[in-house]
């Protein structure tokens, strides 16, 4: 009977996961795993919770990276962020073929075993997301010059966009909320940054605007509407380019 | 025209307005060839991709803040709008505004940095000293880190431009024209000769800083993205093998990161220039592009994509599927063997589907159905390629087959590749396939293309 490893949708959840699915010393074929909310169960299985544990997952982690190279490391941190079902278990089988291939970084290679595929696409796509975050991420400054942007992305992708604003907004003092899973990341200048609660948000945020806001972003409207050219309009492009639902958390498509 | 200037205390957003509008015809707006960490005091940092902030409604990128320093200009190049003798209103930045913007606009995520390029402003060197002290108060005064790409002006003193290079990451010089010719006619200010000098001053102090850079760590650096230019098309009455050409030569003798190739649009009446009734020649343009990339990425020269008895590009098919078509005797070609160069040149193989197909086949061979999923694109390459010996169902390797099934691949995409099943009614009359299952033919990996194209040829009854 097949025992399903049900964990948390987050990184270390996933990874808890593989820990335990391994440890449970039931046999690859005989564990599948999931994350929380798909919530189809199926016949014939036995449903096992896992509770998420850094310590293991950290474990995993670096196995990973020393078993199989940075970049397995990284397709499976990227393919965690993803809104996909199948994606705890393909990782993990990822995990199982790296670690029994005896050069285990050319797992990630091996693209004709259909979960390494699965991981790939889905690094690929969290990838392409986060890149076109840190492009399409607005700021605003807020009283006290605290930059405040906001998003609700369909991936995970504040933990992986937050290293390049805390590099490139070193001496500023900003906010990043993911509406969607209300978390925060929150930089301080000078230092670095942390993903916090959004309930958390910092004493004294009043999410009021500074006086010179709206004129910047009236020029940055101006900027974008001088800059197409009228002959050779083409919404179909920038829709391929930019799709719709960027838009609303945009400055420049805000009426 | 002086009618038309906008008073120096004008509201910011008319002058952004009209400057912004001015530079709109500028077609670079990339903001990739430099990878610099923020430095901990100043603001921004650069990655070596680029960034696209957001897209215009002509569907072009948004990367950097492009904006001329002013429209006003004593040059009469007839095919620009900012001429001299074109009643529109005019205006200039002044160098604080320039770095406000800049500044403000970068803290809030809308921009990579700063594309500055400008009128004719007295003379060349003096507009270029404006641009220069533009660009250090940005990077000395403001602690800027961000990019900033500088269009120099023909003619500009050397002096003032290898000051401007060690500021700036990226430096390009407008070709304008692909032949002197065209130049000296639409552009009556310029000349090749002014144009090429400076692109090869700065080709050869970036080659001499990278070589101190070699020994010094922290040696400066000039121009770390290296220079673009940029040409008109269809202006001027030329072909597509002289524009190519021209690229090639720049890429190989001047070191160039990029051309950009701009359809020519009709902003002023003249003699000189042509009409276009039909809008400005867009398809060209892309098929110009295509070409470029196959000229960067794939392998391939100027003269092998173009001759002189077919000077201008096929517009239904791109210039690879064009160059395939004209070379069947290098098809088919095996999957599991053939070399990454050899895949490059493959329709409907790119560089990302062919660097996969390398590092996946050492782990076993591949089929039909992993090169759909690794991304190939099967309804143009099923004609050129062999998978373990066999094409995916009987083709004919032959110009007129290939080409018109390429033109109806909707059709033609056979079922089993369409869906996961791969169930298929049988039919008698299926005039699209003569062959019968078993007369499928087997192309073992040494037989060369040729042989195997007059094999195909006697099947086709």
């Amino acid at each position: 009977m097949t025992t399903v490893f049900v964990c948390e949708d987050s990184l270390d959840g996933i990874l808890t996961g593989v820990y335990d699915a391994w440890d449970s010393r039931l046999g690859h074929e005989n564990v599948k795993l999931k994350t929380e909310e798909d919530d189809t169960m199926e016949l014939f299985c036995q449903y096992r919770a896992v509770r998420t544990d850094v310590e293991k997952a950290e474990k995993v982690l670096r196995t990973v990276r020393k078993r199989m190279g940075e970049k397995a490391r990284e397709a499976v941190c990227y393919a965690a962020a993803c809104p996909d079902e199948r994606k705890a278990d393909a990782i993990y089988r990822l995990i199982v073929l790296g670690l029994s291939l005896k050069d285990g970084s050319q797992a990630v290679n091996c693209l004709q075993n259909p979960s390494v595929l699965l991981v790939e696409k889905l690094r690929y796509k969290a990838w392409h997301e986060a890149e076109r975050m840190l492009g399409f991420l607005r700021f605003q400054e807020l009283a006290g010059g605290i930059l405040y942007a906001y998003m609700e992305p369909p991936y995970a992708v504040l933990p992986l966009i937050a290293p390049h604003f805390a590099d490139r907004l070193f001496q500023e003092n900003w906010i990043i909320h993911d509406r969607k899973r209300k978390q925060i990341a929150v930089h301080k200048i000078g230092s670095g940054w942390f993903l916090a609660d959004a309930v958390l948000l910092p004493p004294g945020f009043t999410g009021e605007q500074t006086e010179s806001e709206a004129e910047f972003q009236a020029l940055w409207k101006t900027f974008c509407r001088s800059i197409a050219i009228a002959e050779r309009r083409n919404p179909a492009c920038q829709k391929n380019l930019l799709p719709l639902r960027f838009r609303p958390f945009m400055t420049e498509f805000q009426v | 025209m002086a009618d038309g200037r906008i008073a120096v205390g004008a509201a910011l957003s008319e002058k952004l307005r009209i400057l912004a509008d001015a530079a709109k015809y500028d077609v670079a707006c990339t903001s990739s060839g430099t990878a610099r960490r923020g430095n901990g005091s100043g603001l921004g940092n650069c990655v070596a991709a680029g960034i696209c902030h957001s897209f215009s409604g002509d569907g072009r990128c948004i990367s950097l803040l492009k904006v001329l320093y002013t429209n006003e200009c004593i040059y009469h190049c007839k095919y620009c709008v900012n001429r001299a003798d074109n009643d529109i209103p005019r205006a200039s930045f002044t160098p604080e505004e320039l770095c406000r913007l800049t500044m403000e606009f970068y803290r809030r995520n809308y921009i990579e940095g700063l594309f500055l390029s400008s009128g004719v402003l007295r003379n060349p060197t003096y507009t270029m000293e404006l641009i220069f002290e533009t660009v250090r108060r940005l990077r000395e005064d403001c602690g800027f880190q961000g990019y900033i790409h500088v269009k120099a002006i023909p003619g500009a003193a050397p002096d003032i431009i290898e000051r401007i290079g060690y500021l700036a990451d990226r430096m390009s010089i407008n070709l304008e024209f692909p032949t002197a010719e065209g130049l000296r006619r639409l552009a009556p200010n310029k000349s090749r000769a002014l144009i090429l000098t400076p692109m090869r001053q700065i080709q050869n102090r970036s080659i001499a800083c990278r070589e101190e850079l070699a020994r010094y760590r922290h040696a400066p650096q000039f121009v770390p993205a290296g220079q673009s230019t940029q040409m008109i098309i269809g202006a001027s009455g030329e072909t597509d093998l002289q524009i190519m050409s021209v690229a090639q030569r720049l890429y190989d003798n001047f070191g160039l990161k990029r051309v950009f190739y701009s359809a020519y649009m009709q902003v002023n009446e003249d003699r000189a220039l042509p009409a276009l009734p039909g809008g400005p020649p867009l398809l060209r343009e892309h098929r110009l592009y295509q070409a470029d990339w196959l000229l960067r990425f794939y392998g391939f020269e100027a003269g092998e994509l173009l001759s002189e008895d077919r000077p201008n590009f096929n517009m239904v098919f791109d210039p690879k599927c064009d160059w395939a078509l004209r070379h069947l005797e290098l098809f088919p070609v095996e999957i599991n063997r053939a070399s990454y160069q050899t895949l490059l040149r493959v329709p409907g193989i790119g560089v990302k589907s062919a660097q996969r197909i390398v590092k996946a086949r050492r782990l076993g061979s591949l089929d039909f159905a992993d090169l759909k999923k690794i991304g190939v694109v099967l309804k143009r390459a099923l004609y050129f390629i062999t998978c373990r010996g066999r094409t995916m169902y009987p083709v004919k390797i032959e110009e007129d087959y290939i080409t018109r099934n390429l033109l109806y691949v909707k059709e033609k995409l056979p079922p089993e590749l369409r869906g996961e099943v791969t169930y298929r009614q049988l039919s008698l009359f299926d005039d699209g396939m003569p062959l019968s299952a078993g007369e499928q033919f087997v192309l073992t990996a040494g037989e060369s293309g040729a042989a195997a194209g007059s094999l195909w040829e006697r099947s086709s009854i």
